[in-house]
């Protein structure tokens, strides 16, 4: 199969843009839109969303099974975790979760297509419709593709025509999302235009901008702030800085019968797209009351990465990125031999695949990532929340393993704190469809309502 | 070579290996021997390198190659003591430099290893550095871009250029720059420019020595003035070290082409030595007057004998094969009251006996990252 040039990002990566062509794009993007997207009505692009999902379900769709033979290539993956990746997307875009969405964030599911009321309109005497954006610049970051396959989700929903700007090399799988969405309906694939650069290229970005009414953006907190300062004013944005997330591991969960299913849970998250998203956890914290529970949780994470590399293989890193694995284990390596009781550590043998950091100190370490996990032990939530103070500002999601009846109080800690997601250990890098980025409305920020009083 | 059974011992057999070099290419089994002698000598003296060591299952006795002492990643010299100098023995400390450093590596001497340090250092910098001794009439002048030793104690830059100063520079040699209060070094503008004046009048040669972000004050002071200083024939220039934030950063390439066009000196009297303050041994790109082997943009660094580099897969901790890229691991026979094999955070090429210096890899230092410091 080879993909046709459809889009700018399928341009080799010698073609040079120019702002004139990024003007053009857009302009035919909103005539596209015009004629094919703005007509449609929900239940027919949930038609089209839900196919999608099952397509990429099916092993021999030819777009799924082209994007696991290329994409080790191209992202870095291996072809086992884009397939688990990409499963765990897909699985969720059924047509329940696309209503549970609608409802979720504009009342009913119906609020895009005509004047209807959500009960607390009903109860003001009003009728309200939203209107999607005409246009949508989307600026996604990084390898891992769940921020740009949302965004088309959310686009499509809206009918907004959108364009979606990767980084260097980061648009290979979102890219053969849409070729498949292409595929099955060209019409709409002209509604939707992708292009790579590199981030902070400001005439490009200019000319995308001008012709945008919402841009979103994920990325750095300086690559978001630089995004929303050269914004012309009046285009709504959405900005989405970098995020870090980490486990939470009670004492009683450990010692039930569940053990195992928690150490094989948090090495899913830990192998989960290589560790690279946000939602990616860089520590676990465990509770240890001096009983060595933190240890032998660290030495059977161990065990089981070693397991999931032989099924689940990580994949190949740069030798910058090997460089900075290896120089990491050596500091650990001379603390674990200088002081074994506050530092251990497990390393893959000749590869940089796998690393397990046990350490005493309780203070938040940010991974190098690329399945490099922290095991921390601690007291309690308490001494767990002042070792992640630094980064309570940008913590996305907390994995809790434990107990029932302890969950409860937990979450409520944690939510306090500050963090914005919670789920169970081996769902950090799932989330579902619904799942409200950084705690924020997913469609609020981009819907326009027209209130009709009655 | 009986085995030397104390420090002593070691460093006085060094020195004669050290001399012998000058003469004939040493044997790889006497480097191996003296590194096997100072491996048992570390391994006995410095306690945490021997924790590391077991750990790592190598001791003295089950050691079959040098290339298996297990090497110290440089950041262990922040956290730990690495010395076998009792603290009352210990006259000097290097720390490792940078602004942006909250904690230095630090690397402790006594009189006797920093007269090994000096051993090692003078006869490798006299044949790249120095002229031919045909050409020489008088020792040239030598203009440090660095504070002198009474401000920067902890430079083991400063040490080795007050050091060859000392050897080979004239009596007026000096050194043109200040400590300031925050540890920073500004080069004195006025003085540098007196001297430079100086020797373009007397026609006496110049050996320039100093750090890149040093060259590059000099040389925006020079633009700024719109100066253009023509150093004596026979003149050259030694650059070391990066640039750590305390400049704006010129490639390689960049900078020496200033050096030429601002101050005249050729692009062969440019010579680049790499070192840290971990190591007793330096590097350099090439022998003053050659040419370098590689294009002008990368060059490739030469250890001494007694130091032996070795670029290794990140991946596997292994020798890489010609040619290929991993992380520069040195063992330094003249590291003597320390660790003899450093594992350094810098990538390189692996050119036959030397190494092409690619530069730091990301920083790494556990906790070092901006979030975290935000």
């Amino acid at each position: 199969m080879n993909l046709p040039n459809y889009f700018l990002a399928d341009l080799p990566p010698e073609a040079d843009l120019s702002p004139a062509m990024i003007t053009e794009a857009c302009l035919s993007l909103k005539r596209n839109r015009a004629h094919y997207l703005a007509v449609r009505d929900t239940p027919s692009v949930l038609r089209t969303l839900v196919r999608a999902g099952d397509d990429w379900l099916e092993a021999d769709y030819p777009y799924r099974q082209f994007a696991l033979a290329e994409g080790p290539a191209h992202t870095g993956f291996s072809a086992q975790i884009i397939a688990t990746g990409l499963d765990s997307f897909f699985r969720q875009l059924t047509g329940e979760n696309l209503e549970a969405l609608l409802a979720q964030e504009l009342g009913t599911t119906q609020r895009l297509d005509a004047f209807s009321a959500s009960s607390s309109d009903s109860r003001t005497r009003r009728l309200a419709l939203g209107t999607g954006p005409e246009l949508v610049g989307h600026i996604t970051a990084g390898c891992v593709p769940n921020a740009a396959f949302m965004a088309i989700v959310l686009g499509l929903l809206t009918r907004s025509a959108q364009f979606i700007k990767c980084s260097r090399g980061g648009s290979f799988l979102p890219r053969v999302f849409l070729h498949s969405l292409y595929g099955s309906e060209p019409k709409l694939g002209a509604c939707i235009e992708m292009a790579e650069w590199r981030g902070g290229s400001a005439a490009l970005e200019q000319a995308l901008f001008a012709q945008c009414e919402a841009v979103t953006a994920t990325g750095t907190d300086e690559a978001v702030e630089a995004v929303r300062r050269v914004l012309p004013p009046r285009v709504r944005f959405a900005g989405y800085g970098h995020q870090v997330s980490f486990g939470y591991v009670t004492r009683e969960s450990l010692t039930s019968w569940r053990a195992k299913k928690i150490v094989a849970a948090a090495a899913t998250d830990v192998v989960a797209w290589d560790q690279l998203g946000c939602l990616s956890p860089h520590v676990f914290y465990v509770e240890d009351n001096a009983t060595g529970l933190a240890l032998q949780f660290a030495e059977q994470l161990a065990d089981e990465l070693a397991r999931r590399e032989a099924a689940e293989p990580r994949g190949k890193v740069s030798t910058e990125t090997a460089a900075h694995i290896a120089a990491r284990r050596a500091i650990y390596e001379v603390r674990a031999a200088h002081a074994p009781d506050q530092t251990r550590h497990w390393c893959s043998r000749d590869s940089t695949a796998w690393t397990v950091v046990y350490e005493a100190e309780p203070r938040f370490a940010l991974s190098c990532l690329n399945r490099f996990i922290y095991v921390k032990p601690v007291l309690d939530v308490a001494e767990a929340l002042r070792g992640a103070d630094p980064v309570r500002d940008h913590t996305s999601t907390v994995g809790l393993a434990a107990q029932e009846h302890e969950l409860e109080g937990l979450a409520k800690q944690f939510a306090r704190w500050g963090a914005t997601r919670l789920c169970p250990l081996g769902q950090m890098q799932n989330p579902p469809l619904t799942w409200r980025h950084d705690g924020r409305p997913l469609m609020g920020d981009l819907v326009r309502w027209t209130d009709w009083e009655q | 070579m009986t085995t030397p059974s104390s420090f002593t011992d070691y460093s006085r057999c060094l020195n004669t290996f050290i001399e012998h070099a000058g003469r004939t290419v040493p044997a790889t089994e006497e480097f191996g021997a003296l590194a096997r002698s100072l491996f048992a000598l570390q391994f006995a003296a410095v306690p945490d390198f021997q924790r590391l060591c077991v750990a790592r299952g190598v001791t003295p006795g089950s050691l079959a190659d040098w290339r298996d002492i297990p090497a110290m990643p440089t950041t262990a010299f922040k956290e730990l003591e690495l010395s076998s100098l009792a603290p009352a023995e210990r006259t000097t400390v290097f720390h490792s430099s940078g602004t942006t450093e909250h904690r230095p590596s630090r690397h402790f001497h006594n009189a006797e290893s920093l007269a090994v340090y000096e051993a090692s250092l003078l006869p490798w910098f006299a044949r790249h550095v120095l002229p031919s001794a045909g050409d020489c009439k008088s020792p040239a002048r030598f203009l440090c871009l660095a504070p002198p030793p009474t401000q920067a104690p902890h430079s083991s830059l400063v040490h080795m250029f007050a050091a060859v100063s000392r050897a080979f520079g004239a009596p007026d040699s000096r050194f043109l720059a200040t400590t300031g209060a925050d540890s920073s070094w500004s080069l004195d503008s006025a003085a540098a420019l007196a001297a430079l004046r100086h020797a373009e009048q007397c026609g006496q040669p110049v050996l320039l020595l100093g750090t890149a972000f040093m060259f590059v004050h000099l040389l925006d002071e020079l633009e700024q003035r719109g100066l253009r200083i023509v150093m004596p024939a026979g003149s050259r220039v030694m650059e070391t070290g990066g640039y750590k934030g305390r400049s704006r950063e010129l490639p390689k390439a960049e900078l020496h082409a200033l050096v030429t066009a601002r101050l005249g000196v050729p692009p062969e009297s440019i010579i680049c030595e790499y070192g840290m303050s971990e190591l007793s041994s330096q590097a350099y790109d090439r022998a003053a007057g050659s040419m370098s082997i590689l294009s002008p943009q990368s060059s490739v660094f030469s250890f001494p004998p007694w130091c032996r580099a070795l670029v290794v897969s990140p991946e596997t901790g292994r020798e890489v094969a010609e040619g290929d890229t991993g992380l520069l691991r040195l063992c330094d026979l003249a590291n003597v009251r320390s660790v003899m094999t450093i594992q350094t955070e810098d990538l390189a090429v692996r050119r036959g006996d030397g190494f092409e210096l690619l530069g730091r890899a990301a920083q790494t230092e556990a906790r070092g990252c901006s979030l975290l410091a935000a």
